[in-house]
């Protein structure tokens, strides 16, 4: 019996600082880096989404070269947010079932119809709607099985008359219309999962989905400005520097209010300093210094705020290729910085005990279920698929209709 | 194709989602598991096929007689003489039953106290001891488990 706690505090001792309970001395925290995943790319989905519906319906004209970019962005994306889940409870290949029994009793459970809205109600019919008129031509023109696809996605609608698309383009606006708040439920409902769980001082906080939908609306729109800027780079093409400084400027407004939310959830947090407090101090200081302080303060807000700001004010004097350079290192930045805040709120809500008085140190593996080589697979997953729409809905080589969504949304 | 005047787009939308839907419901009917919702929301077959698997048998008195006679008919004679053997030495393992090198429980003192720790639930007349005021480092240094009435 001695022996067997001794051998039990041996294996587990090194782990743990402070006083924890002995159902907490497990060797790995229950969820791992695919948790931390699954928030960041569905936050990415939410923000591309924004993105585009700043074209469709604030009619932000300078952003058209990137509209369907972004919609395919998010689209990619989509496809992608539930695998790390799935992944996750071990067992994707059973993932059919969640769809064939499903039920409204657990949060995590409703998730299930708040991705099938989003994905069928509000993207895929976005996307047919601005894609109509071009398959109809592509399908017309591509052979062999390109061409399949394209009069295939055309549903047998060849009507492609003025008034037919004018319709395509009152439907998509309205669409688009919906899924702001659909975007905002989607990335919303990821803060809510976490903060709903009220025995947890580190999550349970009413303005936690609120912070979530405003770091996805910056992730979201540095994530288009990179993507732009790589296929860009890759396609040997001009970049449109317009469009760049007005993404920039939409990337520091949001910036901006983001960093406001959180700086006054951290204000009221240190002034309230409830029970929890000082643990989640400690955290801050010791376990999470280098993704939250580094990470997430400076790399992820504070040097792109400095950055983008400077840029705003003093865009004139800053020659081009210096300003795609900045634009790209502060999306680069942002990138890294959502992702070190997904692993900031799903990690450090793990890392310390529900006495409050002790805390976890947790070493990423490299293989295994957990491990950040399966993080990297999956996160490398939506690249791909982007890659495979990009060659086929937004091919050089092929015409686009080249209508203006902003211009013939309201005939 | 016009139905009510719909615009072709809209008609072709409408027959989509119902082909989906129908779709839907055509997988649901052919992939939900008989026995789902027999009990609650899982699959009822579940719970059977689950206790079939792990089925707990105790090998009995008899078997640990087949090679154990003699401290059987030590047994018999004491008090301790309804005790399965299992109570004590744990349940007989299959790697027991091949190879009697792997040894079955050794009792421990906790396994005595079990019993024999004083407690008003239990009967007066059954042998109980305050453990804080009893010898009690090994309790097999004054009495033997299969011969409780004798002395060692």
């Amino acid at each position: 019996m001695t022996l067997q706690l001794t051998s039990i505090l041996a294996e587990v001792a090194p782990h743990f600082d402070g006083y924890v309970y002995p159902n907490e001395a497990g060797t790995h925290p229950l969820w791992g880096v695919l948790i931390v995943l699954y928030p960041y790319i569905t936050g990415l989905v939410a923000g591309a989404f924004i993105m585009a519906s700043l074209v469709r319906v604030f009619r932000v004209k300078a952003l058209e070269p990137v509209y369907r970019l972004s919609l395919l962005t998010a689209l990619a994306f989509l496809l992608c947010a539930t695998l790390p889940l799935l992944c996750h409870l071990g067992h994707p290949e059973r993932s059919y079932q969640i769809m064939i029994t499903p039920h409204l009793t657990s949060p995590m459970a409703i998730f299930g119809f708040v991705y099938a809205w989003y994905l069928m109600a509000v993207l895929l019919l976005e996307l047919w709607f601005d894609f109509r008129e071009d398959f109809v031509k592509w399908g017309q023109t591509e052979p062999g099985l390109r061409g399949f696809i394209y009069r295939t996605l055309t549903v047998g609608v060849t009507d492609v008359s003025d008034k037919a698309l004018a319709l395509d383009h009152k439907l998509s606006w309205i669409i688009s219309i919906i899924g702001i708040p659909s975007a905002f439920l989607l990335h919303g409902y990821v803060g809510f999962i976490f903060g709903s769980i009220k025995a947890n001082p580190w999550w349970g906080n009413a303005i936690m989905p609120i912070i979530f939908i405003l770091s996805a609306m910056v992730s979201g729109i540095a994530l288009c400005i990179f993507i732009y800027m790589v296929l860009s780079w890759l396609r040997r093409r001009a970049l449109d520097v317009r469009c760049l400084d007005v993404m920039g400027m939409f990337l520091f407004y949001a910036l901006v209010i983001d960093a406001t939310v959180e700086a006054l959830d951290l204000i009221h947090r240190t002034y309230s300093a409830q029970e929890g407090f000082y643990v989640m101090e400690f955290m801050a200081q010791e376990r999470l210094f280098f993704t939250l302080t580094i990470g997430q303060m400076l790399i992820g807000t504070l040097l792109p705020l400095l950055v983008l700001g400077t840029l705003q004010v003093a865009r004139k004097f800053v020659p081009n290729g210096i300003r795609i350079g900045l634009y790209f290192t502060c999306a680069v930045c942002i990138l890294l910085g959502v992702l070190a805040m997904r692993w900031n709120v799903v990690m450090g809500g793990q890392f310390f005990s529900k006495s409050l008085r002790g805390v976890m140190s947790y070493k990423l593996e490299f293989a295994g279920a957990e491990g950040w080589f399966l993080g990297i697979i999956l996160l490398s997953l939506p690249f791909i698929i982007l890659t495979v729409l990009i060659k086929l809905f937004l091919s050089e080589r092929m015409p686009t209709s080249g209508h203006v969504p902003h211009r013939m949304d309201n005939p | 194709m016009r139905f009510f005047n719909l615009p072709p787009q809209i008609v072709r939308l409408i027959l989509l989602i119902f082909a989906i839907l129908v779709s839907y419901l055509v997988a649901r009917t052919l992939l939900t598991p008989d026995t789902f919702r027999d009990y609650g929301f899982f699959r009822g077959a579940a719970l059977s096929e689950h206790i079939s698997q792990h089925k707990p048998v105790f090998a009995g008195k008899a078997a640990c007689g087949e090679r154990h006679p003699d401290v059987l008919k030590t047994l018999a004679k004491g008090s301790h003489k309804n005790l399965s053997c299992e109570a004590c030495h744990g349940v007989v393992s299959q790697e027991h039953l091949k190879d009697p090198a792997n040894k079955m429980l050794k009792p421990t003192p906790q396994i005595c106290v079990r019993c024999h720790e004083a407690s008003p639930s239990r009967p007066a007349w059954f042998k109980q001891i305050i453990v804080k005021d009893h010898y009690s480092d090994t309790c097999f240094e004054c009495h033997l488990p299969h011969q409780p009435n004798e002395a060692p």
